[in-house]
């Protein structure tokens, strides 16, 4: 059969030009032997990719989880955290790209006000501090460090009302009907030294829910904080503000989360850097911008 | 396959005859790559999706007597109520979270795996579009005026596979022209319009202040978080025909998507899956 083969001479033209032409232009002829090699090299890609990704996917699923999937070992690479770290840094950023000091929040009218809930799980402290309650600025260009008592800030500064919706971390939101002075306003009256970027806010809700101490203090870029629906709110639902509310004086800030929401401030730091955040080192993230 | 011979350059001429085979190139290689990355991407976004769920339930009824409102919990406390070895399952209202989610109570490792996965998301997305539009693959899946005909006719042979199968009568696949069938159309255009929702919906409740029109335009705030819940749900209710046609239509389908080729040219007859 081989001899008989080499007889014929080989063809001047691949038989199949003709057809060629009528088939579509993404159809083509290869020998055997490279489709083989070519599938063989692919599949091979294909299964080490998905080993790798198998593998870096259980790598960081949380200690929780593998926990419950029955992998009892700690898996803790080096670079784990910092990579999700880097994900809300990164969402973070984007956060704070979309934030416009021009864009107003949507407000509604007196009837689609709902209930506010008091998600705070820790224990809400006693009527105690309120006598002696005063608000604490430092960071000031002034150099001075000033407290303030409600009632010389309620007759410095103008009451404004506002309806707007709370939406906390935990995806739950409500509308609620807010009165107080606005945070623009006090930046204006005493200005942040010149390079300050940042406050730190501070709060008398300090407890956990075992009555322990628990410190509150949240970071607030000071663009959000001039919005002009950045409230120091002494007022919800035409009301002073209850004590699970957050009385005398709590911080309403519609354009972040909840969580920044802070009641009843006592102390407002202004900065140049980013400082620490309740939160943040518990591994949410920190600029919360929504 | 059949012999075809080539002039050959370097040895004698016993070599030239090869076996030979015509390739349909199917799948560019930026589909491919979109297409198995978004399986963890995807199964990362879902499993941290419902622990973040867990934290605020949309689906709720009023407290009941054991201070539970959350229905997913209830699911839960009904299957180890009535399944046979789950009787005995310490946390019944845990129990669709600890099988669905990353777990419960895990509010803040869930959105860092959740922005992680979501960010990667969102540029695998751009990438399957590009390879859709280099590739040409858009035009597959773009709607036809016989398609609901079309699709009626799958809707009958797909329903008659298993007893022609289990009867080993013969049944005709219908014919069509392009590189999918009417349903697999519908389906993979509709996968697409599912992502690009997904994503919307998914920046509606993560920015409802600054991109206040886009909740807007998924019926406000909370509307969208519902968009997006039922959105995960269209993907895993996706993925299980998906993944039955696909082994049920063999090697060449599966490796497709790996490799790129198929040995199924478009101008051979019907039943190019």
């Amino acid at each position: 059969m081989t001899t008989n083969k080499q007889t014929i001479p080989p063809a001047e033209q691949p038989i199949a030009v003709s057809k060629r032409v009528s088939l579509p232009e993404d159809s083509f002829e290869v020998s055997s032997e490279r489709f083989r090699i070519r599938t063989r090299r692919d599949v091979l890609i294909f299964g080490a990719s998905a080993l790798a990704a198998l593998t870096a996917g259980t790598v960081l699923l949380p200690d929780e989880t593998l926990q419950r999937l029955g992998v009892h070992r700690k898996l803790h690479p080096p670079g784990k955290d910092w990579l999700l770290d880097k994900a809300i840094d990164i969402d973070d950023d984007v956060a704070e790209a979309l934030y416009s000091s021009n864009r107003r929040v949507p407000t509604y009218s007196k009837s689609q006000v709902t209930g506010l809930k008091n998600n705070y799980n820790g224990v809400t402290p006693g009527p105690d501090y309120i006598p002696t309650w005063t608000l604490t600025l430092s960071g000031l260009q002034s150099g001075l460090t000033l407290s303030l008592d409600l009632r010389t800030l309620l007759k410095r500064f103008a009451l404004h009302e506002e309806i707007t919706r709370f939406v906390c971390v935990e995806g739950w939101s409500e509308i609620a009907w807010w009165g107080g002075i606005r945070f623009a306003d006090l930046l204006q009256a005493f200005p942040p030294v010149s390079q300050a970027k940042w406050a730190r806010i501070e709060s008398s809700v300090n407890l956990d829910a075992n009555g322990n101490s628990d410190p509150y203090y949240v970071s607030l870029d000071i663009e959000s904080a001039a919005h002009p629906q950045s409230l120091l709110a002494t007022h919800f639902h035409g009301d002073s503000l209850t004590l699970e509310h957050g009385a005398p004086l709590r911080l309403i800030i519609p354009v972040k989360l909840g969580l920044k929401n802070v009641k009843a401030v006592t102390g407002i730091t202004f900065l140049a850097d980013q400082p620490e955040d309740y939160w943040r080192v518990r591994g949410y993230s920190r600029f919360d911008g929504i | 396959m059949r012999l075809l011979s080539v002039p050959s350059s370097t040895g004698p001429a016993s070599s030239s005859s090869v076996a030979v085979v015509r390739v349909q190139r199917k799948h560019h290689i930026l589909v491919r790559w979109a297409h198995w990355t978004t399986i963890p991407l995807l199964l990362g976004l879902i499993l941290s999706g419902i622990s973040i769920y867990w934290s605020a339930p949309i689906f709720q009824h009023p407290t009941d007597a054991t201070g539970n409102f959350d229905r997913a919990a209830d699911i839960g406390i009904w299957l180890c109520a009535h399944v046979p070895g789950l009787h005995h399952y310490s946390t019944p209202p845990d129990w669709l979270y600890n099988h669905l989610s990353l777990g419960p109570g895990m509010l803040g490792v869930a959105l860092r795996l959740h922005w992680f996965c979501a960010y990667l998301f969102m540029a695998n997305g751009l990438l399957y579009l590009l390879g859709l539009a280099l590739g040409g693959g858009w035009r597959a899946l773009i709607p036809q005026r016989d398609d609901v005909v079309a699709g009626m006719r799958m809707i009958r042979y797909y329903s008659l596979a298993p007893f022609a199968f289990v009867l080993r009568r013969p049944l005709v696949h219908p014919m069509h022209s392009g590189k999918y069938n009417a349903l697999q159309k519908a389906a993979y255009a509709s996968v697409v319009i599912a992502g690009v929702l997904v994503v919307l919906s998914g920046w509606a409740i993560h920015k409802p202040m600054q991109l206040h029109w886009v909740a807007a335009a998924f019926g406000g705030y909370n509307a969208a978080r519902v968009w997006h819940f039922c959105l995960m749900c269209f993907f895993i209710l996706f993925v299980v025909p998906h993944v039955v046609l696909v082994l049920a239509d063999g090697w060449d389908t599966l490796r497709s998507m790996i490799t790129g080729w198929s040995l199924r040219t478009r101008n051979s007859s019907g039943g190019t899956p």
